[in-house]
């Protein structure tokens, strides 16, 4: 969810790149991490990583620059993470590359491995799952992979650090792959016939021409920046001259070859002895898409996420924090503190009603720290176990509605985590209409970690159907949304392909780092919007703006939401970010200041309130300022009138909640 | 006058005698075939129709070709809605009507036993039995099934693949499925579920069908 190392600082020339490359969720970035000791975000689903991480490192006694990348499944993107890898290897100057490789998975990794033989850039293959293979009755002969095709395969098992030593040997002199795949004869000439227009080139001009070749759109900008115009005209009619003698894409054909070729090696390296361990872990990946046990199995997952996040993070933890802590030692200490301190304005500044201890710290550490915690813990081992990519299948025919695909959950339950990451992730989805959707969807009305643990909070203080008002209000609007957009918004949507990894024990050290890692994450980005926010509601009330904020919101607030005026303070935070909002709401429902249709209504606005300051910059940096724009005009007056709406409704039919 | 012409009017008979009629002046009456008077006088002196008065009746010679036509016109029509996925409407009339005259018999088998050998065309009219028809009544099985007709737990070979877009023949190979792989079909519902070598794939009903395999 969160890339804790993406430093997007350049890192200084001179220094020689090691890149890591191989197929999604291979281990790469366990490998990253042994190399660097930076942690990034390690996950057990294809597409954790869509962002490039580098760090620097000393390997084998000598300085590099070491970066992980997405995984890709063919160096020919298909879609913009994949796009990210191929770029590295055509625009940074790569020393050596470790390429992971799923052992069990050896024919797919060998599709990659001819590819950058091709390339011509040294590299070592890490053999890496080793133990998953073995316990699969896999068994590979690194040693005769190596002869073969000229570079250094070494068995690993990152996780346990196995091998290691071996591939840090192995990387102090990489090896140029020797290996060549043959292609058919009309490709082979089409080659020949383009290498001579191309440029030098940090790749080799024959594994340019082939993906020219195939037709490779994302090297439009490149080729423009490189060739004349002239030139790429003669290209694209080499391209069409050869295309046409075969009834196939070339892009096709030329997969086809290699696959022809990792096949032929796989038969000499590859051997399954048989015997495969029954395990526990595989009938659990049964069951979680199971037609019929894929629905109570969802409803345990998430009734056990209840407990843990809304009963024991919001409740108890919370209770402890809030009552005990703060209302008992912190905050009487902090005012008795500001006893020695005659200034009134800061002893207003800090303890008052709108004081950054009493209020901004109060909120982050107290109320909403212990939800997140609990969130983060419950979540890594949900993304852990491999269940994600399992959601989707099950959820695969709903999300063809809204024009998307089941691989669009992945984003979207990684927004419960932290939308504005979730924006990013959107990257693993192939066409700009899917992107645009979820980014959408995201904004609209997926609650982040904190905010969902403040509404669970609030909702487990009233009523079960309460819950259900909610959740059924915030689902339908996405469904209706997303309906509706996929409708309005020109584009397609694109085939749902996705990879199911093996359902594996999480690992408590992974959990552990994790989210610690994102708790620090969460401090240091909410911690000071939390106080900005106070800030600004401070200034107003001493200026008289709150008073006249709460003027022109009492219509609205009032009027049409049906809400005390208090609640107009917690909008007003609410645009820094929607959890501040929710936290807010829920000091007024403790202090009884909101009745249940009240609650309901409030909380059933802020979840579907402007995105957090955070991820509108998210949504300006990956999809323009027009579209984010766009989402938060078209949310913000959204958001009122289903509060207003469901505000009426429940008043009118006077429902018990 | 020419075979084209006597195909099309046998072809326009059988039909009619589906219908349960066999009334000469009604067959004038409906052809659009511009002086089909001649052409069925020689349909006559060839043996292939008797006429009296107004009734008209095919003779066995003439009922074995009708029969042939007719097999391959629907056939046609069956491949382009089914492996082509062409609406029904005119243009696929037209093109079945093309593709009866130059579809040779030992194509139309393979077509008829790639389809699955189908019962009917798609405006639900009998399709004349072949026979490779009849060898699947011993065999019970076609050869070649779309991936999706697979029970799960089931596999096969893949034999061809026919996709709707390019991009998804790329995206497949890059995954390992190609010809010659074998899948394993793992489940239906909610979503499709394969397994390829040690990878398992969940995906759209729709690729599926366009996945064809030989069961192994
Ligand atoms: N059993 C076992 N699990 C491993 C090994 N290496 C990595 N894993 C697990 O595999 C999963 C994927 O690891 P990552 O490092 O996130 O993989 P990645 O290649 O960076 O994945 P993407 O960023 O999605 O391309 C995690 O759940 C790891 O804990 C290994 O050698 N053995
Ligand atoms: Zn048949």
């Amino acid at each position: 969810m969160h890339d804790h190392g993406s430093h997007k600082e350049e890192e200084p020339k001179g220094i020689p790149r090691l890149a890591l490359i191989g197929n999604p969720n291979v281990g790469k970035s366990v490998i990253f991490g042994y190399l660097t000791g930076k942690y990034v975000t390690v996950s057990n689903y294809p597409g954790t990583t869509v962002e490039i991480t580098s760090a620097r490192a000393h390997v084998n006694k000598k300085e590099y620059v070491v970066i992980d990348t997405p995984g890709v499944n063919s160096l020919l993107p298909m879609s913009e993470d994949e796009r990210v890898t191929r770029d590295i290897l055509l625009n940074e100057d790569i020393e050596a590359i470790i390429q992971g490789i799923d052992t069990k998975n050896l024919r797919r990794g060998l599709l990659i491995t001819l590819q950058l033989a091709e390339i011509g850039i040294p590299f070592v293959i890490a053999l890496n799952l080793f133990d998953e293979a073995r316990s699969r009755g896999i068994s590979v002969d690194a040693e005769k992979l190596s002869e073969t095709i000229g570079t250094t395969a070494i068995p690993t098992v990152a996780t346990l650090r196995k091998g290691m030593d071996q591939l840090l040997k192995a990387l102090q002199n990489p090896r140029v792959s020797t290996f060549a795949t043959h292609y058919d004869r009309r490709i082979e000439d089409g080659v020949v016939r383009i290498t001579p227009l191309l440029p030098d080139a940090r790749i080799s001009k024959k594994s340019l021409a082939l993906m020219l070749l195939a037709g490779d759109e994302s090297l439009n900008n490149w080729l423009h920046e490189h060739l004349r115009e002239q030139i790429i005209r003669e290209i694209d009619n080499i391209r069409l001259e050869v295309q046409s003698s075969f009834s196939e894409p070339l892009a096709y054909v030329i997969n086809h070859s290699r696959l022809m070729a990792s096949d032929r090696l796989l038969k000499e390296v590859f051997s399954e002895t048989g015997k495969r361990e029954k395990d526990i872990n595989s009938s659990l990946g049964r069951w979680s898409m199971h037609p019929v046990w894929g629905i109570p199995f969802l409803l345990a997952v998430l009734y056990g996420f209840y407990q843990f996040v809304g009963v024991f993070g919001a409740g108890t933890l919370v209770d402890f924090l809030e009552d005990s802590v703060f209302k008992g030692y912190v905050n009487p200490w902090a005012v008795k503190l500001f006893d020695y301190i005659p200034i009134m304005i800061l002893r207003e500044l800090f303890v008052g009603q709108y004081g950054i201890i009493t209020m901004a710290i109060t909120y982050a550490i107290a109320i909403v720290l212990p939800i997140v915690g609990t969130f983060f813990i419950a979540f890594g081992i949900l993304e852990d176990s491999g269940y994600l990519p399992r959601l989707a299948v099950m959820v695969n025919n709903i999300f063809k509605a809204m024009g998307l695909n089941g691989k669009a959950v992945l984003p979207m339950v990684l927004g419960l985590g932290c939308d504005t990451m979730a924006t990013l992730t959107a990257r693993i989805l192939e066409t700009r209409k899917e992107r645009i959707i979820v980014t959408l969807l995201l904004a609209l009305g997926v609650p982040c970690s904190a905010q969902m643990g403040v509404v669970l909070g609030m909702l487990g203080g009233i009523s079960f159907t309460a819950t259900l008002v909610w959740l059924g209000v915030v689902v339908g609007v996405m469904l209706l949304v997303g309906y509706l957009a996929s409708k309005v918004i020109p584009g397609t949507g694109s085939d749902f392909i996705l990879e199911l990894p093996p359902i594996r024990l999480p690992q408590l050290s992974n959990i552990g780092i994790k989210t610690m890692a994102r708790i620090e994450w969460y401090l240091r980005e909410a911690v000071p919007l939390f106080i900005l926010g106070t800030l600004i509601l401070f200034i107003s009330d001493k200026l008289g703006l709150l008073a006249l904020a709460e003027k022109i919101a009492a219509p609205l607030v009032v009027g049409f939401l049906g809400l005390p005026i208090k609640a107009t303070e917690a909008f007003i935070i609410g645009f820094l970010r929607r959890d501040y909002g929710a936290a807010g709401l829920l000091v007024l429902a403790r202090a009884g200041q909101l009745d249940s249709i009240q609650i309901v209504v409030s909380i059933v606005t802020i979840t579907l309130f402007v995105p957090c300051i955070a991820n509108f910059f998210m949504i300006i940096k990956e999809q323009g300022i027009k579209v984010a724009l766009y989402i938060t005009g078209f949310i913000f007056p959204f958001a009122f009138l289903v509060g207003g709406i469901l505000n009426f409704v429940l008043r009118y039919y006077q429902v018990a909640l | 006058m020419s075979e084209h012409n006597i195909d099309e009017l046998l072809e326009l008979i059988w039909t009619q005698q589906e219908d349960g009629k066999d009334s000469l002046n009604e067959l004038l009456r409906v052809t659009d075939e511009e002086n089909a008077e001649d052409v069925l006088k020689r349909m006559a002196q060839d043996g292939f129709v008797v006429i009296s008065g107004d009734k008209l009746t095919f003779t066995p010679t003439g009922e074995a070709r009708a029969k042939e036509i007719i097999r391959r016109h629907r056939l046609a029509e069956r491949l382009f809605t089914e492996a082509f996925k062409m609406e029904v409407d005119e243009k696929i009339e037209y093109n079945a009507c093309e593709f009866e005259h130059i579809l040779s018999p030992e194509v139309t088998e393979s077509v008829c036993t790639f389809l699955g050998h189908p019962p009917t065309c798609p405006h639900g009219r009998p399709i004349p039995r072949g026979k490779c028809c009849e060898k699947f009544h011993k065999e019970m099985k076609p050869l070649v099934t779309p991936l999706n007709e697979l029970q799960p737990g089931e596999e096969g070979r893949i034999v061809f693949i026919a996709p709707k877009n390019h991009t998804r023949l790329d995206r497949l190979s890059t995954m390992g499925i190609i010809p010659g792989s074998i899948v394993r079909l793992h489940q239906k519902r909610p979503s499709f579920v394969l397994e390829v070598g040690e990878t398992t794939l969940a995906l759209d009903g729709e690729i599926v069908k366009e996945i064809y395999v030989k069961r192994v």
